[in-house]
């Protein structure tokens, strides 16, 4: 196995013994530049009480290079297509390698917070978004209830 | 010590949490680690300057305000160096004395009996914290030390002579004395000369000489003392941590042979070597890209890509060395950073199938001394590689291959092509004498290639498998 870099361990460790609530993030078995995230849809959001699964590779060059991130979870969001791609900033061009894996997942759960339709990602949902805006959260609502519910233990 | 380095909340368990904010602002926002050699931006961030090198590679903004920054304009801080090493050699030694005793209620008896300890540790850890946050105290110039700060720097600057040697020491008998006649007060070890002194004394004059006397240069009397037992309620935590807090002890002896202050006052930058420019691949031939990067001693192996990726991270590295670093090392450990930096980044695909043979060779001559190349393999991997060792370990080997290259370069006609693709060869046959010289590239030539092999291997499995998924 290629070498892991210092600071991945330590994030790794980091993100274990010190979770940031709301988001859980593990990595792989076989490959620990792999890790398998939840994040929860934060509250107020027509995301409230869903579990989106998301997976979360760290490239070569990283930190250097953003991490790459995708939804598995199916999602009704103008910023997030039917791939689960993810139209963030932060990810793109906005990335620092002062920033980590913590601070780019807080960014995911946030803009499930705050959808932004006037730069979309999923043209159609974003412009359900604008047009009728309250339709667009029911959906997003009723995709939440469908796709991500909460598993009770 | 990197062990414990990993761990950034070690001070939050501690009984000042607070020392957590020095450590977290000590370290580099790209690598997470302590800064290493860092250098400051226009915009006034900090970071190690491999790190914000190999950044703006690519980019041209600071890392973290995103304001415009290129290569030109880091400018290296010593100071800062300083105190990131003074710190790290203490960190340990620090946790270790502010770490929060268990205490239970129904051990009293024992708890009585080790008291003069407990006040022991706590004057020694206060005195720790003083150390520690030294130059923090000079920098900020908030209380009195500035004024003794510049008794100890008049010191510095007459180290050699004879009189200034005479003055601290002749002090400290002084202050022995007076140590025998106050005896019933509680005492602290000095962490530096590891003699026992009334907390007061130690506090208000004691460490101010001790240090002085450290950075003239003069080792204090510290292996006499070793054995007393002051730190006795450390040695009722499990011994590997007490192991650590000795090993840690030894390297802070080692360390502080120089002290940072010194080191501070004198820094200057003389480096002989010119900064590596930029170069544009994109107008050069394969061959002239092969002649400058042979010309730096570097290997022409892989495509013209590989050869880029390995002139550009060998310019951060020499640049990186020869304009921040205050003690640069030399162009040779250089190149051996590189091939390490490469092997772990399985930048280079090409294998020509003549090494492979050579590796294949050289495991089968290897079986009987498996263990022994196996050893120097894990070595070179952690970046700690014995040369010599390898050398010896496959010298017949060495040598066959050289006079292999010899026969075949007298059978073929010489182009002058091949004469600058491959001086090396040209040289040993002018000058036997650089044989050793040789050896040490192929070799790091064939390690090269062979531990991407290994990990060419290892990282199959495990991506097929996730493909699957």
């Amino acid at each position: 196995m290629a070498s892991l870099p210092k600071r991945i361990i330590k994030e790794t460790e980091r993100l274990i013994s010190d979770p940031v609530p709301g988001i859980t993030a593990e990595p792989h078995e076989d490959n620990l530049r792999y890790f398998n995230v939840t994040v929860e849809g934060p509250a107020g959001s027509p995301y409230e009480n869903g579990i989106f699964q998301l997976e979360l590779y760290l490239p070569d060059d990283y930190p250097m290079e953003a991490p790459k991130v995708r939804f598995l979870t199916k999602i009704y969001h103008p910023n997030i297509d039917r791939l689960g791609r993810i139209c963030l900033d932060v990810l793109k061009t906005n990335w620092s390698p002062a920033l980590q894996i913590r601070t780019v997942l807080l960014s995911v759960q946030a803009l499930l917070a705050s959808p932004n339709p006037n730069d979309p990602l999923a043209n159609d949902v974003a412009e359900e978004w604008i047009q009728n805006e309250a339709g667009a959260k029911a959906t997003a609502r009723e995709w939440t209830q469908k796709y991500a519910k909460k598993v009770e233990n | 010590m990197n062990q414990l380095a990993l761990n950034t909340k070690d001070f939050k368990t501690t009984k000042i949490p607070k020392l957590q904010e020095i450590d977290t602002l000590l370290r580099c926002h790209i690598c997470k680690d302590f800064l290493k050699v860092p250098v400051l931006t226009p915009c006034s961030h900090t970071f190690c300057s491999l790190c914000i090198r190999e950044y703006l590679k690519d980019n041209s903004k600071c890392p973290l305000c995103l304001n415009e920054l290129r290569e030109s304009m880091l400018r290296s801080e010593f100071l800062v160096n300083e105190i990131v090493q003074s710190y790290q050699s203490l960190r340990s030694d620090l946790l270790e004395c502010l770490k929060i005793e268990p205490r239970s209620t129904e051990t009293s008896i024992i708890e009585l009996e080790s008291e003069p300890d407990d006040l022991e540790i706590k004057g020694s850890s206060k005195a720790l914290f003083n150390i520690s946050t030294d130059d923090d105290l000079q920098i900020v110039g908030t209380n009195e030390r500035p004024r003794k700060r510049l008794a100890s720097t008049t010191f510095i600057g007459k180290a050699n002579k004879s009189n200034t040697y005479k003055r601290p020491s002749s002090f400290q008998s002084v202050l022995k004395g007076s140590t025998d006649r106050k005896n019933k007060q509680p005492q602290a070890q000095c962490p530096i000369c590891q003699e026992a002194f009334p907390i007061q004394v130690l506090e208000r004059s004691h460490l101010d000489e001790c240090l002085t006397l450290q950075s003239l240069g003069k080792p204090p009397k510290l292996t006499v003392k070793k054995s007393t037992p002051p730190l006795r309620t450390l040695s009722s935590s499990s011994s590997s941590v007490d192991a650590g807090f000795r090993m840690s002890k030894k390297y802070m002896e080692k360390e502080d042979e120089v002290s940072h202050t010194e080191r501070y006052l004198n820094s200057t930058l003389q480096s002989n070597h010119q900064r590596l420019p930029k170069v544009d691949f994109t107008a050069m031939t394969l061959n002239q890209t092969k002649q400058k990067l042979s010309s730096l001693g570097l290997s022409t192996a892989g495509t013209k890509q590989n050869m880029i990726v390995r002139y550009s991270h060998f310019e951060i590295l020499w640049n990186s060395n020869f304009c921040d670093s205050l003690d640069p090392v030399d162009e040779g450990e250089l190149r051996r950073q590189l091939i390490s930096w490469e092997a772990s980044h399985n930048t280079q695909t090409a294998n020509n199938n003549n090494t492979n043979s050579i590796i294949a060779k050289m495991k089968i001559k290897s079986t009987n001394r498996d263990s022994t190349y196996e050893k120097l393999l894990v070595d070179f991997k952690k970046d700690t590689f014995n040369r010599r060792a390898w050398i010896v370990l496959f010298k017949k080997d060495f040598k066959r291959l050289i006079k292999e290259a010899k026969e075949k370069l007298k059978s073929s006609t010489t182009t002058s092509n091949d004469k600058n693709t491959q001086p090396s060869l040209e040289l040993i046959e002018n000058k036997p004498v650089i044989v050793d010289e040789l050896t040490d590239t192929d070799l790091s030539k064939e390690i090269e290639e062979h531990l991407q092999n290994k990990e060419m291997q290892a990282f199959k499995e495990p991506s097929t498998s996730t493909q699957n998924e």
